[in-house]
């Protein structure tokens, strides 16, 4: 569905990059480009949109050329049918919410797709309100259903979250996750959080110094070995405290932070800061109804 | 963790579920597993793979007799032993593979372990897991 190659000169802090990327995604796809630091990943969504244009190149989406300096092709960034999200909003300040939304609709009269999408993304009753009196979880909502108002064909995030707080984030990580679902949108995103990458990707790629360095399921990717255990998180070590003849390891993944016993020997090569996946089976966990009514005692307790 | 090389021995599934054979030196683990060879192509008899399990999940036994349900018992002889107030850490060496158990200290006193003994060294398959080995560990 695309199908990209590109290459292009970065001048940046740390010298001149080579930005060379190739890559495929299916319709539905999530596809996530994955780096620490350095340049290059933004650059390659501000390509497909038409931002920035690629030294050498070709992209085509659902069978359409966007871009190929072989042939002289470079459609122009509003003929390209994105949607992109920035880690800022890039709200209109001046215009309500669903003003916002109605100027980016390919159809300005199609305001039923324009209710659904208040619908979809739950901000049906914030539509008269001007994007500084929201909260930042509230302007990524409003920037999400505004990428999807164009019908895109493409779905770009760029670091999307990062701007969040940790429990707004994991929530609209599972919207995001919800939309793309809905609407089968092949998405393209950007992160450099290991966790959200578990949790959104279908396939991630890794960039380094503008070069793809592994590339395949997150899974696959991020654990140097396939593992039969059904329990994978992946976290960050937060401490380590040496108890009687093991360890207490803190560990956050996501926004909660776990503890688990380690040995000695696996401690030699695992420092604080360090990611580290945890594994269990599927066997171990004790499952337990949670009482949706938080202020009622379960009778078993009480 | 406890990692010990095997090969596949044999597997037999039901559902998701699956039973794995696998062969580590002279004796014979099994991983339950909710994983198929549909799921994990891994899964085939005489693939290599490493067969995991946490250190706090084996148990010890001394001079066993009778019956027992579990099917993993490696034969050992300990290394080493480091006591805490609580529990102990104990170093088997079993048939050249480093296994190590920790049981509470209680435990390892009442059954008077000491460097040297021949142990056999328990585990539940349910507590078993493999890991893929393209790299000969």
């Amino acid at each position: 569905m695309l199908e990209l190659s590109l290459r292009k000169n970065l001048h940046t802090a740390e010298g001149n990059v080579t930005l060379d990327i190739e890559l495929e995604a299916e319709t539905g796809q999530f596809l996530t480009l994955f780096g620490r630091s350095g340049v290059g990943k933004t650059t390659c969504l501000r390509c497909i949109a038409g931002l920035t244009e690629p030294d050498h190149g070709r992209i085509a989406v659902g069978g359409e050329i966007w871009f190929d300096r072989t042939k002289g092709i470079d459609i122009p960034p509003q003929k390209r049918r994105v949607g992109f999200v920035f880690q800022d909003y890039a709200l209109f300040p001046n215009l309500s919410v669903r003003e916002n939304l109605r100027i980016a609709l390919g159809d300005p009269k199609d305001e039923r797709y324009l209710d659904e999408l208040l619908e979809l993304m739950d901000i049906r009753e914030l539509e008269r309100r001007l994007p500084t009196t929201l909260s930042g979880g509230q302007q990524q909502r409003v920037a999400l259903a505004r990428a999807l108002a164009r019908r895109p064909r493409l779905l770009l995030l760029d670091e999307p979250l990062s701007a969040l707080d940790g429990e707004t984030r994991q929530r609209l990580q599972n919207e995001i996750l919800r939309i793309q679902r809905h609407f089968r949108m092949t998405t393209l995103m950007v992160s450099h959080d290991l966790g959200e990458v578990y949790r959104l990707s279908d396939r991630v790629i890794v960039i380094e110094g503008g070069r793809t360095v592994a590339r395949g399921r997150p899974a696959e990717v991020f654990s140097n070995r396939r593992i039969s255990g059904k329990f994978q998180f992946t976290g960050e070590v937060l401490a380590v405290e040496p108890n009687d003849v093991v360890f207490t390891l803190s560990i956050l993944i996501g926004n909660r932070v776990v503890q688990v016993i380690a040995t000695a020997q696996e401690m030699q090569d695992i420092q604080v800061g360090d990611t580290v996946m945890l594994v269990s089976k599927a066997f171990n966990p004790l499952v337990m109804k949670v009482d949706r009514n938080p202020g009622r005692l379960s009778p078993s307790r009480s | 963790m406890n990692r010990l090389p095997g090969i596949i021995v044999a597997v037999a599934s039901e559902g998701d579920i699956s039973l794995v054979d696998v062969a580590v030196g002279e004796n014979t683990l099994t991983a339950m597993l909710v994983e198929t060879a549909e799921s994990a192509p891994y899964l085939e008899a005489g693939n290599a793979v490493s067969v995991l399990f946490k250190e706090t999940e084996v148990s010890l036994g001394k001079d066993l007799s009778g019956r027992l349900s579990l099917r993993n018992r490696l034969q050992g002889e300990i290394a080493d032993i480091r006591k805490g107030k609580l529990l102990a850490e104990v170093t088997l060496d079993c048939g050249g593979h480093r296994l190590v158990s920790v049981i509470t200290r209680r435990a390892a006193e009442r059954l008077e372990l000491a460097v040297g003994d021949r142990v056999e060294a328990l585990v539940k398959a349910n507590e078993v897991m493999l890991g893929e080995r393209a790299d000969g560990l």
